[in-house]
């Protein structure tokens, strides 16, 4: 946490936001000092930050300028009283708007105005520090605010989210309410779709092994073709099947086949889109007919 | 998310390419082999779709590696099949049957009420689940977190999708014809 503080005073110096209003006050004693503050954490940045013993930078920081850290540490405190705030404060309101709200009152607590002035300025670019460096989580009415709940809420709805675009995805979860239970469809699903994949490399291993020769020989080009133009492509090769008739190839043949079943695949039941492969080959295959493909496929 | 058609096209490339590999062999061998020679180019070729960026490919195939380790490196050529291959798979998480003995005394000693028992039964349900799905999915008991898991299995069960529809396609396309 200390290392953090010591970024961001180091931050806030580099932006200069603060520097200005930090002159007005300190006065020309301050400036030295301030000087030297940045001096030495020019410096020792490195190893600042690879250094452990956290309570000696303390004691360093706070010979040449008790101010600043003290003034960052009020930041923090009133960070940490807003979020407890938010449990009495009724409605939703924005957390950054909350975080000012109880910083203005805050403020009206500390003992000097001088403290107050830069308070104000101080929270501002802390916030806005807050907002680029930390991920918000809006902490809910009458909820834990600790860091620990927090993450876990924070951890929970990143879960909540992925089940639910698993649900969109399996068939048959929005029945099921609950973890176990959506888990359980969940497998099955898979299950089921490995079992599908063992059956169909039976079933295309059982088929004509010549099937998966031609299959393989087909260009790629060709298939690229059908799956972005497809009832172009289709209605091409009808015409050349109409002016060409006979004799055609086998893997033109293949072609007309593959291309209308791959273009009506979808994941619906197998007797519908069978179904719909069926009458689209069939119309086909009447057109075509040739001498070359019964001899083809007879030759298993 | 469902396959998209681009999906579709990658897969029957790899797959086709893979099927090549077997093709001096394929004509004379069984039917065993035959259908070994299917799924395993199948699954290579749907595991590299991934290119190695999710976990459950990268264990699907280390597991395809140890059954055929040319093929899988053919199949990945020029996709750094060597650092897929020869990745050491992460240690297993935790012995079971340590942690399970360890977890029962620990039970003993807490004190439980009427709602304490309920709630633990359902996490009790949860895990068990979990731990199916971990053994479902492909390098599942390497994921240590949930929504890791959760991510894969989503990821696992489109490519899975895509590998159906396009076999599925081509096994109907041939029965279509051979019916004719």
């Amino acid at each position: 946490m200390d290392l953090s503080v010591l970024e961001r005073v180091k931050w806030l110096q580099q932006q200069q936001m603060v520097s200005p209003d930090f002159f007005e006050i300190l006065g020309s004693d301050g400036r030295e000092e301030l000087k030297r503050v940045e001096s030495y954490l020019g410096n020792n940045n490195d190893e600042l930050q690879s250094f452990r013993h956290y309570e000696t930078i303390d004691g360093c920081i706070s010979r040449t300028s008790s101010f600043q850290i003290e003034q960052v540490k009020n930041n923090e405190e009133n960070r940490v009283i807003a979020l407890q705030h938010k449990r009495k404060t009724e409605g939703k309101t924005e957390k950054i708007e909350n975080k000012k709200k109880k910083k203005i009152k805050t403020e009206d607590e500390t003992e000097s105005s001088m403290k107050g002035k830069s308070n104000m300025s101080n929270s501002e670019t802390s916030s806005e520090i807050q907002k680029r460096d930390y991920i918000h989580v809006r902490a809910r009415r009458g909820e834990a605010t600790d860091r620990h709940s927090l993450a876990e809420r924070a951890r929970r709805e990143k879960l909540s989210k992925k089940m639910k675009c698993l649900q969109d995805i399996v068939p048959g979860c929005n029945k099921v309410t609950g973890k176990a239970g959506m888990l359980d469809e969940i497998i099955n699903y898979v299950q089921s779709l490995q079992q599908q994949v063992e059956f169909l490399s039976m079933k295309l291993s059982v088929l004509n092994p010549e099937l998966e020769y031609h299959i393989n020989e087909l260009s790629t080009k060709q298939f690229q073709a059908c799956f972005t133009d497809l009832p172009e492509a289709v209605s091409k090769q009808l015409m050349m099947v109409d002016a060409s008739s006979f004799p055609l190839q086998h893997q033109e043949s293949l072609d007309y086949s593959v291309i209308n079943s791959i273009q009506t695949t979808t994941l619906g039941s197998k007797d519908q889109t069978s179904s719909g492969w069926e009458i689209h080959s069939q119309s086909l295959y009447n057109n075509l007919r040739t001498d070359s493909v019964s001899s083809f496929f007879s030759l298993e | 998310m469902q396959p998209t058609s681009t999906m579709n096209e990658e897969f029957l490339k790899k797959w086709q390419m893979g099927l090549q590999m077997f093709r001096p062999s394929i004509d004379n061998a069984s039917v065993s082999e035959r259908k070994r020679a299917i799924k395993l180019s199948a699954d290579v070729a749907m595991a590299s779709l991934r290119k190695g960026t999710t976990c459950w490919s990268r264990a699907l195939i280390q597991k395809t590696a140890t059954e055929d380790n040319f093929l899988v490196r053919q199949m990945l050529s020029g996709i750094k099949e060597e650092t897929l291959i020869n990745k050491k798979l992460p240690k297993v998480m935790c012995h079971r049957k340590i942690v399970r003995r360890s977890k029962k005394i620990l039970m003993r000693r807490k004190s439980r009420s009427a709602m304490e028992e309920v709630a633990a039964k359902a996490k009790k349900l949860v895990k068990r689940k979990t731990q199916g799905l971990r053994n479902v999915v492909p390098g599942g008991e390497f994921m240590s977190n949930n929504v890791l898991l959760i991510q894969e299995t989503l990821d696992y069960i489109v490519s899975l999708q895509t590998q159906v529809n396009v076999m599925r396609s081509i096994v109907d396309a041939a029965e279509a014809g051979i019916e004719r």
